[in-house]
């Protein structure tokens, strides 16, 4: 196969993150430094050599960006200042865009404009869906009375927002955003896999290497092997927590979602909890570090990371502030701030799980499982 | 003007002097710029906008511009690109004139940088217009710093028959060309070069050397610097001691010897190395139990000459006048502690060059056998011939140069150290595994890239790509590194790890070249007049600079370096003035001068 140098594309590729192209002598401390990376999937250096040249045929079937999580040595140590994490970070970008077919992911990571109004839209849209469908209930009328009786509560919220029909669409959201997810980390597996002709991966290995894959979703035990065991720590909470809140809302949204005050000994309490502590500690790191920009890997924040950050924060106080005012009795807060809750949510999840950010919880899983196919099926080539 | 009817433009390129003392106002000198004759634009354009010329032309054209004067650091860069534009409008693309700032120096950057422009727009060199006046010289010069630079200098100077005061401040003269064992690339022993050189020093009749001296102040001007030199207590008698060492031999106290790189022990009252001149020996009052607790005096009971030494000696200082003065200080090796990915100071064999020069060393600790790094008994960590030999051994190139950390410079020497000792490694123990890590293999001096050549054939592993870290692994170093041109992760278990560490300006540099009046670096480097015309001039008058003082080189380099600085002395000897400081010359006086010159 032939490879086309095209020295223009770093222009283009600068519209997905910062870095110095030409800063890189390309001494190999990079590679030499990050405990991750291995025989067979050196990086960051090889990726920035790819960019540089502009090398899109080769980018695109890379699966070593999304095998780095971004401890930031590299950068620490980088001989010549060429932050060659955030590069990682800028290719991890690029690739979402270039797995997303639709061509929305690229306009997003390119303009930070259009990102904004896309989330302001969805953000008026579902206020003024409330503001038109939505009706405040009346305490005094005897239905809501009977059944704030029966629940023992004193905010129907229930009543203002009937969880089966906000679980109704959600599902609708899962399945329109899961769509794109799933064909987008398909498109993923065809020019991570399928267009590498250099390994032929036999259809036993896929079972055979899918619950290693499994145990680092839930674990991210590979985190763990870069020095910083903080970093790890804070992303897995950010990460399960999320990753809980998400099954509750989709599956047990009326588990979820009640009206009836549970005693503090329950674990639909203990649930909401944790992923109250999870995403304000992960937030809190977050936020202040791309503040201070102390370390390497809060040095530059593109766009998507600030938005992010931002919708992410508001979802963790406008959620802690409906639970405070609903065991307080303020039924019309609790109401204002359901709202907020979910306009924050929907943008969130409509902008970043199948075209931002979020996409890696689905595309660096499946790289480790690519990559670790592409390694047992070379070894088993080499013993033969 | 010089009777063109044409206008002059004036184009402020990347901005900024450059080592401008932060009271250099850049706003001021394009205001300046305006008022000088026949000027009709003043501009500043954006970074990037030379790459298209199209402003330029139309303002040559509107303007009528005969001459064009690029000014900022680096204004060469520039020129083809004003050349074009003014060819395309049909004029004498001669009228490109450059005005460089760093050029000149900074002095009064803001003062220097007006009589630049002045220069330019009148179209006189600025040399030409900026020259300052001669004074009387006194005929005696100062040479600071004992090292092959000095020492050359020295005999360039005493040999034309020119009195030299040579300081030292250590124990003898030889710097860091004695602790060398071979020179690059002909592999000759350093010391055989250097040690007939320092004899002739030690017994020239010209020659005052003042070793275990210091320089602590200088005052007066151009062509008659008055200084004083601190004469520390040596504690021995010069003129009597014989040199004998009985008193070395009882000595109960010890320090680490600088002359072994601090790899070896050497007593407290001792002689550098064997060849050391003068060779004689001294005390050093650190380490004396005498005195540190006022008790010992061993040296003074078997000392077999009368009087020879005097522990109570007092530190004097003496006053001695000059007319020229050249610094050739040298510098100190990086510390190697700093880079803490490989390990230096937490695992004892990771040694850097300078110790393991030491070490492959016929007089070094161990005879020249190559040895690990050990535990004596009193638990310093020295090299011994009684411990055991490493099989394999990894070189890493770079250590603190050519890195945003630590240092932007490239060293010069590392490169070409590292293959030396590569070499004499192979030499030694023709059967171990010896490897290099490098980033750019820098072999661009005469018979430097052939030798690389020879070593390559000389079973050594050459890898391109930086080590990021050593680590220890059951007693052994793992030593990790990407292969570029294989690509491939390299993870290496050797014996012993060398790093070529960088060179560095010395940490009194700021205090010396305050001294002198002179200027220095970003790096801290000392500053030359001219580095294309004028290398080892200052822009104080009578003083030069010699050696690695003024920034990473050879010895070749520095050898030829300390003779262009004798070379400068002796002319104003010859002629018997010395010119005083370009940086003392006013701008109204340059101006004047520029004036004149244009008008003629």
């Amino acid at each position: 196969m032939s490879t086309r140098v095209n020295p223009n594309m770093i222009k283009d590729l600068q519209k997905f993150g910062v870095g110095d192209w030409n800063a890189c002598f390309h001494c190999g401390n990079c590679t030499a430094t990050c405990p991750l990376t291995e025989q067979g999937f050196l990086f960051p250096r090889k990726g920035i050599r790819a960019m540089q040249m502009g090398l899109k045929d080769k980018l695109e079937g890379q699966v070593e960006p999304w095998l780095c999580y971004y401890c930031g040595d590299c950068s620490d140590t980088c001989p010549r200042d060429a932050n060659p994490g955030e590069m990682m970070m800028t290719l991890r970008r690029y690739l979402t865009s270039i797995y997303d077919w639709t061509g929305l992911s690229g306009k997003l990571y390119k303009s930070k404009a259009l990102h904004l109004v896309v989330v302001s839209l969805i953000f008026s849209a579902i206020i003024a869906a409330f503001l038109i469908f939505a009706r405040v209930p009346d305490p005094g009328s005897p239905d809501v009375a009977a059944y704030l009786e029966e629940m023992g509560a004193t905010v129907p919220l229930n009543k203002f927002a009937p969880s089966h029909l906000i679980s109704f669409l959600d599902h609708i959201q899962l399945i329109v955003i899961g769509l794109f997810l799933l064909t987008n980390a398909f498109n993923m597996f065809y020019k991570v896999v399928i267009k590498d002709k250099t390994v032929k991966i036999p259809l036993w290995l896929y079972v055979k290497e899918i619950a290693v894959a499994f145990w680092n979703f839930v674990t991210q035990w590979r985190f763990n092997k870069c020095e910083r065991k903080t970093y790890w720590l804070s992303h897995w909470l950010m990460m399960s927590s999320y990753v809980l809140m998400f099954i509750f809302i989709i599956f047990f949204l009326d588990w979820f979602q009640t009206d009836k005050i549970h005693p503090i000994s329950h674990p639909q309490r203990w649930a909401g909890y944790y992923i109250t502590f999870g995403l304000t500690f992960a937030c809190l790191v977050y936020f202040t570090g791309r503040f201070r920009k102390k370390e390497a890997i809060f040095k530059f924040s593109h766009h998507s990371d600030w938005i992010f950050i931002f919708l992410l924060l508001m979802i963790t106080v406008t959620g802690i502030l409906i639970h405070i005012f609903r065991i307080s009795g303020m039924a019309n807060m609790t109401y204002y701030m359901y709202v907020l809750h979910l306009a924050f949510e929907v943008p969130m999840v409509f902008t970043f799980v199948a075209f931002s950010k979020w996409s890696h919880l689905a595309y660096r899983p499946l790289a480790i499982y690519f990559s670790n196919l592409k390694k047992s099926a070379k070894a088993r080539m080499a013993a033969a | 003007m010089t009777g063109d009817s044409g206008g002059v433009g004036i184009y402020f390129l990347n901005g900024q002097i450059s080592n401008s003392p932060p009271n250099a106002n850049f706003s001021e000198i394009m205001t300046y710029a305006e008022k000088l004759p026949g000027v009709k634009i003043v501009k500043k354009p954006n970074g990037g906008s030379e790459s298209d010329p199209s402003w330029l032309i139309d303002d040559i054209r509107d303007h009528d511009l005969t001459r064009v004067v690029i000014a900022g650091d680096s204004p060469g860069f520039y020129k083809s690109f004003f050349t074009k534009a003014m060819v395309e409008q049909g004029k004498d693309p001669a009228g490109v004139v450059l005005a460089g700032f760093r050029e000149y120096g900074t002095h009064a950057a803001n003062s220097r940088a007006k009589a630049i422009l002045d220069c330019a727009v009148l179209g006189v060199p600025f040399e030409l217009a900026a020259q300052p006046e001669e004074t009387e010289v006194h005929p005696d010069t100062l040479v600071i710093g004992g090292g092959i630079a000095g020492i050359q200098a020295s005999l360039e100077i005493a040999n034309a028959g020119k009195k030299v005061f040579l300081v030292e401040r250590t124990g003898t003269i030889g710097g860091h060309m004695a602790m060398f064992d071979k020179t690059f690339p002909t592999l000759d022993c350093a010391a055989c070069i250097l040690t007939p050189k320092m004899v002739e020093v030690g017994q020239h009749p010209d020659i005052e050397l003042m070793t275990y001296c210091e320089v602590k102040n200088i005052s007066g001007g151009p062509g008659n610097y008055n200084v004083t030199i601190l004469k520390k207590a040596r504690k021995v008698n010069l003129a009597t001691c014989i040199g004998c060492g009985t008193c070395s031999e009882k000595c109960p106290g010890s320090a680490p010897s600088e002359f072994d790189a601090g790899t070896a022990m050497r007593k407290s009252i001792y002689i550098p190395f064997p060849q050391a001149v003068p060779n004689k020996y001294l005390i050093d009052s650190e380490s004396c139990l005498y005195t540190q607790k006022g008790k010992c005096g061993v040296c003074v009971k078997v000392c077999p000459v009368k009087d020879c030494i005097n522990l109570d000696e007092k530190d004097e200082e003496i006053e001695i006048t000059v007319g020229n003065i050249i610094a050739a200080t040298g510098f100190k090796v990086f510390d190697a502690k700093r880079a803490e990915q490989f390990g230096y100071g937490k695992f004892p064999n990771v040694v850097t060059s300078l110790e393991f020069e030491r070490l492959v060393n016929a007089a070094g600790p161990t005879g020249g056998y190559i040895k690990f790094r050990g535990k004596d008994k009193r638990g310093n960590q020295i090299f011994s011939a009684a411990h055991d030999e490493p099989k394999s051994v990894a070189l890493i190139h770079c250590v603190g140069s050519r890195d945003e950390n630590y240092n932007k410079y490239c060293s010069r020497v590392c490169c070409m150290y590292s293959l030396k000792l590569a070499h004499l490694i192979k030499e030694k123990m023709p059967d171990a595994d010896v490897q290099e890590y490098f980033i750019d293999m820098r072999a661009f001096g005469k018979g430097y890239e052939e030798f690389y050549e020879r070593i390559k054939g000389e079973g050594v592993h050459i890898v391109r790509g930086r080590t990021a870290k050593v680590e220890e692994t059951d007693g052994r170093l793992l030593v990790r590194s990407e292969d570029i041109v294989n690509d491939r992760l390299l993870e290496k278990e050797v014996d012993m790890v060398v790093l070529a560490v960088g060179l560095e300006p010395r940490e009194d540099a700021a205090d010396m070249a305050g001294m002198l009046g002179i200027s220095r670096s970003d790096e801290g480097w000392f500053l030359e007049a001219n580095s294309n015309t004028a290398p080892t001039d200052t822009f104080t008058g009578g003083i030069h600079i010699a050696g690695l003082c003024q920034g990473p080189g050879d010895i070749p380099d520095t050898v030829a370096q300390a003779s262009a600085a004798a070379s400068r002395v002796l002319q104003s000897l010859a002629k018997g003035k010395v010119k005083k400081s370009i940086k003392d010359l006013s701008l109204e006086k340059i101006d004047a001068r520029a004036r004149q010159l244009a008008a003629t």
